[in-house]
């Protein structure tokens, strides 16, 4: 049987991140995933996709982000999809988090909060244009 | 997503309430002008109400700390839940703010 996939298209807007939480609301429940694991799961693929929205595409250019997700085996997987220029967050320098508040710089958090968070990240950039993002997270406990 | 700020004995306590998401990013920036200015006293900030942060918004916290660094202020953080202090460990800010929980 295949594995039931779940599916949004977000155009490349601040304002849909409201959209964007309202589904991952609902995969939590589809999933039963506890309330602050979704939370974190929440905060990985909101920041990888304010990544697409904020670089992906020109200034003035609409363009998409497309979401699926499936689970397998106790894991969810997030698949993100655009059509913008080559980025791949895998390769992006992490952030210091060691320094003091001085030298501390503002900004670089969100790839870095998607790497911590996410228990795999793999990039693909695809020989039709588009970047691949995979995100996966365990979500069950191993039944021992 | 909402900041109240007041004055109470020569202290500034700001309230946060709800979800500071990537969207609340701009409206939290501006909300937290009242805060910059007074950079320079003590601080608190009540996040018993906060629910959820994002980078963005993790930004302003950090520039806040660095006004108050530069300006000889104060900030503590009271009342904020487990999952949020989850996010301040991950990117380090916890050691960056004196974090007061019960």
């Amino acid at each position: 049987m295949k594995p039931i996939e779940h599916r949004i298209v977000l155009k490349n807007d601040i304002s849909e991140i409201e959209r964007l939480h309202d589904f991952i609301k609902q995969i939590g429940k589809e999933y039963h995933i506890k309330d602050g694991l979704l939370d974190e799961i929440n905060l990985a693929v909101e920041e990888a996709i304010v990544n697409v929205i904020d670089y992906a595409y020109p200034d003035g250019v609409e363009g998409e982000a497309v979401i699926n997700v499936n689970e397998e085996n106790g894991f969810i997987k997030f698949v993100i999809k655009d059509k913008g220029k080559p980025f791949d967050p895998t390769q992006v320098k992490e952030a210091d988090t060691t320094l003091g508040v001085e030298d501390r710089e503002i900004g670089g958090l969100g790839i870095f909060l998607v790497r911590k968070i996410m228990d795999n990240v793999q990039y693909e950039r695809t020989a039709d244009g588009q970047n691949v993002l995979t995100l996966i997270k365990k979500i069950k406990e191993e039944n021992i | 997503m909402k900041l109240i700020v007041k004055e109470e004995n020569g202290r500034i306590i700001g309230t946060l309430e709800g979800r500071l998401d990537t969207a609340a990013g701009p409206g939290f920036m501006k909300e937290m002008e009242p805060l910059l200015k007074n950079a320079d006293k003590q601080i608190i900030l009540d996040c018993a109400a906060l629910e959820y942060i994002s980078s963005y918004c993790l930004r302003a916290f950090l520039a806040l700390r660095k006004a108050s660094a530069a300006k000889g202020g104060k900030i503590q953080i009271i009342n904020m839940n487990d999952k949020i202090i989850k996010v301040f460990k991950i990117t380090g800010f916890y050691k960056l703010f004196d974090i007061k929980n019960d």
